[in-house]
């Protein structure tokens, strides 16, 4: 992805999956849902759609969760990562 | 108290010792710190443990449960994670056919028990009882 094309309302989208890591070549809107962030990660990764990571027809998201990072001075635009949840314990709330 | 957990190595030694500021005594929270840690060391990984700080026998929580799967599918393996009661411990494994399906076993050996005592140890330093002897 070229990162001069991505507006300052967009974001490049990392995905990792199946010990495989890859950039969706398509920005998303920064302050997209994560549900909806998902919903696009796992469409791309069923269709083969994430460079890097080889097609998953059953790829599911719905352990994972979203990590959203602004631009930066020394990364001019904005990051969003989908990877797995790692929380342990009884979560509150 | 607090919930600690520790990374390990093929040979079940401790790659790496998780301790965030916003742990308690019931939970860990979601950690991209932690998750780097995995991803780093996943040529080498063999596994995760983490520390419920009750007697008894160990039993995931629903949490980890969830945890356990979304790790293995983000990595693209499976893996051994352990919890470790204050007198007690197991291995939890996929046994399937769920997603959510994982089975314990106890198999202490030298090795194990040398990492158990030292995540205890974390888990319990501000405890007044201190630590607790290994099973």
């Amino acid at each position: 992805m070229n990162q001069r094309m991505i507006g300052a309302s967009q974001a490049r989208l990392n995905i990792t999956w199946d010990g495989q890591n890859g950039d969706l070549p398509d920005s998303v809107p920064f302050d997209a849902s994560d549900a909806e962030i998902k919903a696009w990660a796992s469409e791309a990764l069923r269709g083969g759609g994430v460079p890097g990571v080889t097609a998953a027809r059953r790829a599911d998201l719905q352990d994972f969760v979203i990590d959203r990072f602004p631009a930066t001075d020394e990364m001019p635009y904005n990051r969003l990562f989908v990877r797995p949840k790692t929380p342990f314990g009884i979560q509150c709330g | 108290m607090i919930e600690v957990a520790v990374v390990l190595d093929r040979q079940h030694r401790p790659l790496h010792w998780h301790e965030p500021p916003d742990a308690d005594a019931a939970a860990l929270p979601d950690s991209r710190d932690l998750w780097e840690a995995l991803w780093a060391a996943r040529a080498q990984l063999s596994g995760v443990a983490h520390s419920h700080l009750h007697r008894g026998r160990p039993a995931p929580s629903w949490t980890d449960l969830t945890t356990f799967a979304a790790c293995e599918a983000g990595l693209g393996v499976r893996l051994s994670w352990w919890i470790v009661t204050l007198d007690d411990a197991s291995c939890f494994t996929h046994r399937g056919p769920g997603r959510y399906d994982y089975t314990g076993r106890t198999a202490i050996d030298q090795e194990t028990a040398a990492w158990i005592a030292e995540l205890r140890r974390r888990s319990l330093r501000d405890h007044p009882a201190g630590g607790l002897e290994t099973p």
